[in-house]
């Protein structure tokens, strides 16, 4: 109209920025975090998973140096703004990602062990096994006291059809949060999608009617289907369990939303849909991310940025083989340095992350000095899929827990999932164990 | 997946005399298909196994402390393997693969470790043919989202996918409907409740929505054109020679949906003092039946219109007694619902003196209407007997309700529990309608109807049993149509008469349009096709590749598959047939000009076809020589298998041995080692940078035969056009397979193919079977297998006779318990 045509996505993105918190701030330090949540409380600690496929170009990524005058390899520059705010983790291993003997395979068990340190188990679906992932362990916890338990989100989609990596069924390489050991959780790749789920489009009060019969129509069809269990057998009757857990979810969900105080729609624009470009779609996942922290609607989130084994092409930044078939470079000088700049690229997608984080302002500080966000592969260098020496960040300052800047080299094949559980510690979560974790991650309070 | 695909595997592509490999395969396609022929003298494994397992396993995997908790030393006869089938199929993979035994550790020769294959596996094949027939277990399934969608379509009548929000399906053994594989979580338990609520609103409208109102001034009735009057109320009259115009009948201009109205208009007459004159309602439609006006009634209506009316119904005749526009009297009439009724129109009865001129003068025409806009849904889901009480009426729809969604009789219990819940929503205040919504909601988010429940009586039991009819229509119904059964199935389900009609049924079935499913569910599926929707090419090389022609792509392969299905050709036209399907964007791509295959550059062999010209698809005959026909020669395959800058022989190899002909090779070795770095970068043509990669000895045994049959189509670029030449380099499209086999090109490979034809149906067969059962195969499948592969060499390969062995077969007609 005015000779200036603003995209929807910078119009999101304004918005975003202006985001000013509709009630958090109004409310004044933290009151609204959770019903049970005294004037004056500390800000809860929240947890960030993301995963990026097909490993590093780890020359590229390394640093030299090793506390807190660590220096940046070309990867991590655009988190430069941030280095005082990460730790830069090396030498810890996902041990359940290699073989033991199940043959190839090495981009499914990357991603299937990256949370849950477990070994899976190699099926093209039937009796598919992994073990519980650690966003699932603290959103059994942290969840009690959010609408949502946990958010899953991504960038791409299950795969469309084939079994995906050598006799892997495609769920392990597409899914990162297991709820147990025999229930990935899918994650959403639509922002539409999430936004609703986040914000009920529904006025309050039709909502709670809303909650009210589908409380009843839940109830009816669990008396209704007693008679189901016993006639079926071990696998049905396993399946139908996966019913009533889910179901058991939802109703707790809805007592849940009764109890806490109603979380108010932002005044951020509904998402329509998937945008058109790659980046576009990570950032609008990013911002949602945020956005989920910053009105409580979860505590803890896990964000695929890419499937393992994603073969996608980066023409945009100038990288047009696919991602899988580069990493394979066969030490050619020319694809590692391709190879680098995708990682750099999803760097930068991080780096936007943990600048959003840190401009909304909470209680005595920012979100993301009450967040932690780690961020990594399963995959070291993607040419030898090897699975010790993971690139691993950590960011925020987790409430004051971590004390970042840093970068801490540890003994290689140090069980990554030790991290989790120093991390579910700082979630309040009382664990010494997850998968292969021998004991928590020393340091990463103090030098 | 099987075990025959192994020694297939390493029959075909091994190296060994060609004789001794042209026996071997024989020999297995024999063995495999005379099933209970030969029994042979039995394999002696003490004598000739456990040598091996000494001299290269033991070590590891002895008695005391065995690695992975397994140890080989316990198996000392050939029936002390069949008990541990499981870990015997592990120990072959890791032999096979290469996995084992260790690098560091004694390694077997490759004649040694091919002899010790072959043992175990005619141990287990001499087994498998006396063994008791296993049809295998099924867990049960949860509906996809596919099947959602098309369940709700037929189930309720509502079409709009109300699955399109739900997370994506899982894949396993290849397909997004394996029961193991589709697990149920927490976000799509909310999404069902969702939907529910969602399919019931657009399903049943508890309030009736007020008739739309419409009134149209006569001045813009027809017949229009010059010379129709300015005057507000327009006149028509008898007199004979006028003009259409003139004497009408007058009728509504726009056509209007079937149903109740009420008719009104304004009217008065003008005629001779003491003159009866008769205003006549007609309802034109679109065809005539018999209730239509015969010739001598439509003779009664004066008007030159009267022709441009028919076929109408004459509503009614109606005195008209006003004679002035002060007085001008309004005339309503009902109007029921008539077939095809589309416009309204009012004339004149013809006054019995013909000499006698009546005139009416009218001002609209109105219809208040149809009276009752509710979707049929509402009306075919709450039918009921008129006189039942209302209490007999939520009984009868529910029951029908739950009986369709459950796909099943349901008992009496379960009936009454709905209708108490219906009641107890009725007593809180609220209409029938909106109670039987409410029942309905909690059908739908039921296991019984969301998983394909296929209960046991008893669960527990190892006895083989027969599916019922319902059990058997459902999974009829699923595998074909991805949908419900419809009422015949459930028809010939409540007789008893479903099994002695299942070739019939399949017959019919395929034809239905609903069949379609069989092609974008399974086929697309087994292709892998749809894996175009997210592959990206290099932009600025094939910057002509838009989502037009990506869908064209994936169209060819619909259709090209539907016309094997629905024509009932031979499944080997799948992979040779000399026909195909191209619009304007695809024939361009494949330099095809006509629709008898004739290049666009080039010298025509053939006369002229039709030109192909627009966007819609037409059937193609392909030339002998042409290099397309086929899957193999289809954009969207060659596309799939390609990386989004160049080709990829490995990728297109591996999926002829994977996809056609069941045979995968063995997966990489963990941890490749990586290519010495010596400071010499790979030179030449892709395929000869292959080859120099080859040079590694780690990599050669697999990659020969992949990358062989990977060249041959080497002339197709990464969109499937044809090029001579790389970059630079001209494109050697010759290979040999590790039997001698040699070729040159996509049109001799084909050949090769149709000599491989057993291994093909093999494959299809398999790869159906597992699609049709929603389950991975196991050895105890083979027998069955064998049967179909064995019908349709008989039958020459006719796609229904596929589709038939696999509804008759053991796995797919019964159960075991547990």
């Amino acid at each position: 109209m005015f000779g200036r045509t603003i995209s929807r996505r910078q119009t999101l993105r304004g918005l975003g920025v202006s985001l000013s918190l509709p009630w958090l701030e109004a409310m004044g330090p933290v009151t609204g975090w959770a019903e049970d949540t005294k004037p004056g409380q500390a800000a809860p600690n929240r947890m960030a998973l993301l995963y990026v496929p097909n490993g590093k170009n780890m020359v590229d990524w390394t640093p030299d140096v090793q506390g807190s005058e660590f220096d940046l390899k070309p990867i991590m520059k655009p988190l430069a703004p941030h280095k005082e705010k990460m730790l830069v983790l090396t030498g810890l291993a996902a041990d359940g990602a290699n073989s033991h003997g199940d043959g190839g395979g090495d981009h499914a068990r990357a991603l299937a062990a990256f949370l849950t340190g477990a070994h899976p188990r190699k099926t093209d679906g039937t009796d598919i096994r992994n073990g519980i992932s650690v966003d699932q362990i603290a959103a059994s916890v942290a969840g009690s006291q959010t609408r949502l338990p946990s958010l899953e989100i991504g960038c791409e989609g299950g795969s469309m059809s084939g079994n995906c990596d050598s006799g892997y069924s495609c769920v392990y390489s597409s899914t990162m949060a297991w709820k147990s050991a025999t229930q990935p959780l899918p994650k959403e790749v639509n922002p539409k999608v999430v936004f609703e789920r986040m914000f009920s489009s529904l006025p309050n009060a039709k909502r709670e009617q809303r909650d009210a019969r589908r409380k009843s129509i839940l109830d009816f069809v669990r008396e209704d289907s007693k008679e189901l269990t016993g006639k079926l057998g071990a696998n049905d009757a396993r399946k139908l369990d996966e019913y009533f857990t889910s179901l058991r979810d939802i109703e707790l969900r809805i007592d849940r939303a009764a109890k806490l105080p109603p979380v108010e729609t932002p005044d951020f624009a509904a998402p329509a849909g998937v945008p058109s470009t790659y980046e576009e779609h990570l950032q609008l996942m990013c911002d949602l991310m945020v956005l989920a922290f910053q009105t409580d609607v979860t505590r803890v989130c896990s964000f695929v940025l890419a499937n393992e084994g994603s073969n996608r092409s980066y023409s945009f930044i100038d990288v047009k083989e696919g991602h899988h078939e580069l990493s394979h470079h066969g030490n050619n000088e020319d694809k590692k340095a391709k190879i680098a700049k995708i990682n750099t690229f999803h760097t930068t997608q991080l780096a936007y992350l943990l600048e959003k984080l840190s401009s909304v302002q909470e209680g005595d500080g920012t979100l993301l000095d009450h967040c932690m966000v780690a961020y990594g592969s399963g995959n070291s260098d993607g040419n030898r899929h090897n699975h010790d020496d993971l690139p691993i960040i950590v960011a925020g300052g987790g409430c004051g827990t971590l004390s970042t800047g840093r970068h801490l080299k540890y003994r290689n094949g140090t069980p990554l999932s030790n991290l989790w559980v120093s991390m579910l510690n700082r979630m309040e979560v009382n664990m010494d164990r997850i998968g292969d974790s021998s004991g928590a991650l020393p340091g990463l309070a103090s030098s | 997946m099987l075990a025959i695909s192994y020694k297939v595997l390493r029959a075909l592509f091994q190296q060994r005399e060609m004789r001794l490999v042209a026996l071997s395969v024989c020999a297995v396609v024999v063995s495999a298909l005379t099933s209970q022929a030969d029994e042979g003298v039995a394999p002696d494994f003490a004598k000739a196994g456990v040598p091996f397992l000494k001299t290269y396993c033991l070590d590891c995997h002895g008695p005391a402390e065995p690695e992975a908790d397994l140890s080989l030393a316990e198996f000392t006869t050939a029936d002390s393997l069949i008990t541990k089938r499981k870990s015997w199929d592990a120990v072959l993979r890791m032999l096979s693969g290469g996995v084992m035994p260790p690098a560091d550790a004694k390694q077997p020769s490759p004649d040694e470790v091919a002899a010790f294959q072959e043992l175990v596996d005619a141990i287990f094949e001499r087994h498998d043919r006396t063994a008791p027939p296993d049809p295998g277990r099924v867990t049960m399934r949860r509906l996809n989202r596919n099947e959602y969608n098309n369940t709700i379509r037929d189930l309720v009548g509502v079409d709009f996918e109300p699955a399109e929000d739900f997370p994506s399906d899982d894949i396993g053994h290849g397909f997004d409907n394996i029961g193991d594989v589709l697990t149920l979580p927490p976000v799509l338990m909310e999404r069902y409740l969702a939907a529910a609520e969602g399919i019931v609103e657009r399903a049943i409208l508890p309030n009736p929505p007020t008739p739309p109102r419409r009134q149209i001034s006569t001045r813009y009735c027809e017949p229009a054109g010059q010379g129709v009057p300015e005057a507000k109320f327009r006149p028509i009259s008898t007199k004979t020679d006028g003009t259409p115009i003139e004497t009408g009948p007058l009728f509504t201009r726009y056509q209007i949906p079937e149903g109740e109205y009420v008719f009104r208009t304004k009217v008065f007459a003008e005629a001779a003092e003491g003159q009866s004159v008769k205003l006549a309602v007609l309802a034109c439609t679109s065809s005539a039946d018999d209730r239509s006006v015969s010739d001598e009634l439509a003779a009664t209506i004066a008007g030159k219109a009267v022709e441009s009316c028919r076929p109408f119904v004459l509503i009614d005749t109606i005195e008209v007694t006003a004679r002035n526009e002060k007085e001008a009297q309004t005339i309503e009439v009902q109007i029921p619902r008539i077939a095809g009724f589309n416009r309204i129109a009012v004339g004149i009865v013809k006054p019995s003196d013909e000499g006698v001129e009546h005139k009416l003068r009218i001002e609209y025409l109105a219809l208040d209407g149809p009276k009752d806009t509710r979707p049929d849904s509402h009306h075919r889901l709450l039918a009921s007997r008129p006189d039942a009480s209302p209490e007999e009426k939520s009984r009868e729809v529910l029951a029908r309700f739950a009986m369709r969604a459950y796909r099943r009789p349901v008992t009496d219990a379960e009936v009454e529990r709905l209708v108490a819940l219906a009641r107890s929503v009725e007593e809180g205040g609220a209409k029938w309608e909106e109670a039987m919504q409410f029942a309905m909601q909690a059908v739908l988010v039921s296991p019984k109807f969301l998983f394909r429940v296929e209960l046991d009586e008893n669960p527990t039991g190892k006895d083989v049993r027969p599916l019922n009819d319902f059990q058997l229509a459902s999974r009829l119904s699923y595998f074909l149509w991805s949908s419900m059964p419809d009422d015949e199935l459930f028809e010939l389900a409540r007789k008893g008469e479903l099994r002695p009609a299942l070739s019939q049924q399949v017959r019919r079935m395929l034809q239905d349009p609903r069949a379609d499913t069989l092609v974008e569910n399974f086929a697309l599926q087994w292709l892998q096709v749809k894996r175009l929707e997210t592959f990206a090419p290099d932009p600025e090389k094939f910057s002509y590749y838009n989502s037009r022609l990506q869908r064209a792509m994936l169209e060819e392969t619909r259709l090209f598959f539907a016309a094997v299905m629905r024509e009932d050709r031979s499944v080997l036209d799948l992979l040779a047939g000399d026909f195909t399907f191209l619009n304007q964007d695809l024939a361009r791509h494949y330099n095809i000009a006509d629709t008898n295959g004739n290049p666009s550059y080039g010298k025509s062999t053939r006369e002229k076809g039709e030109p192909i010209r627009d966007r819609n698809f037409v059937r193609v005959s392909l030339p002998a020589e042409s290099v397309r026909g086929g899957l193999l020669a289809q954009a969207s395959i060659l596309a799939v298998t390609s990386n989004p800058t160049r080709t990829s022989p490995v990728k297109r190899g591996k999926w002829v041995l994977e996809q056609l002909l069941g045979t995968p090779p063995p997966p990489p070795p963990p941890n490749v080692p990586e290519l010495k770095d010596d400071g010499q970068e790979l030179t030449g043509s892709l395929r000869q940078r292959m080859e120099q990669h080859r040079a590694n000895p780690a990599c050669a045994a697999c990659h020969r035969s992949m990358d062989a049959l990977g060249f041959a189509l080497e002339n197709f670029d990464p969109l499937g056009r044809w090029r001579d030449k790389d970059g630079q380099f001209t494109i050697d499209p010759t290979g040999e397979l590790p039997g001698g086999e040699r070729f040159a090109g996509p049109v001799e490979l084909k050949q090769i193919l149709l000599t491989k034809r057993v291994l093909f149906t093999r494959c299809l067969t398999e790869k159906m079977l597992t699609y049709a059962l929603g389950r991975g195969l196991e050895y105890y499948d083979r027998p069955a297998v064998n049967r179909i592969v064995d019908s349709m060499e008989k039958n020459d390969f006719r796609f229904s006779t596929l589709v038939e062995g696999i509804v008759t077969s053991e796995p797919f007609g019964n159960r075991r318990q547990e």
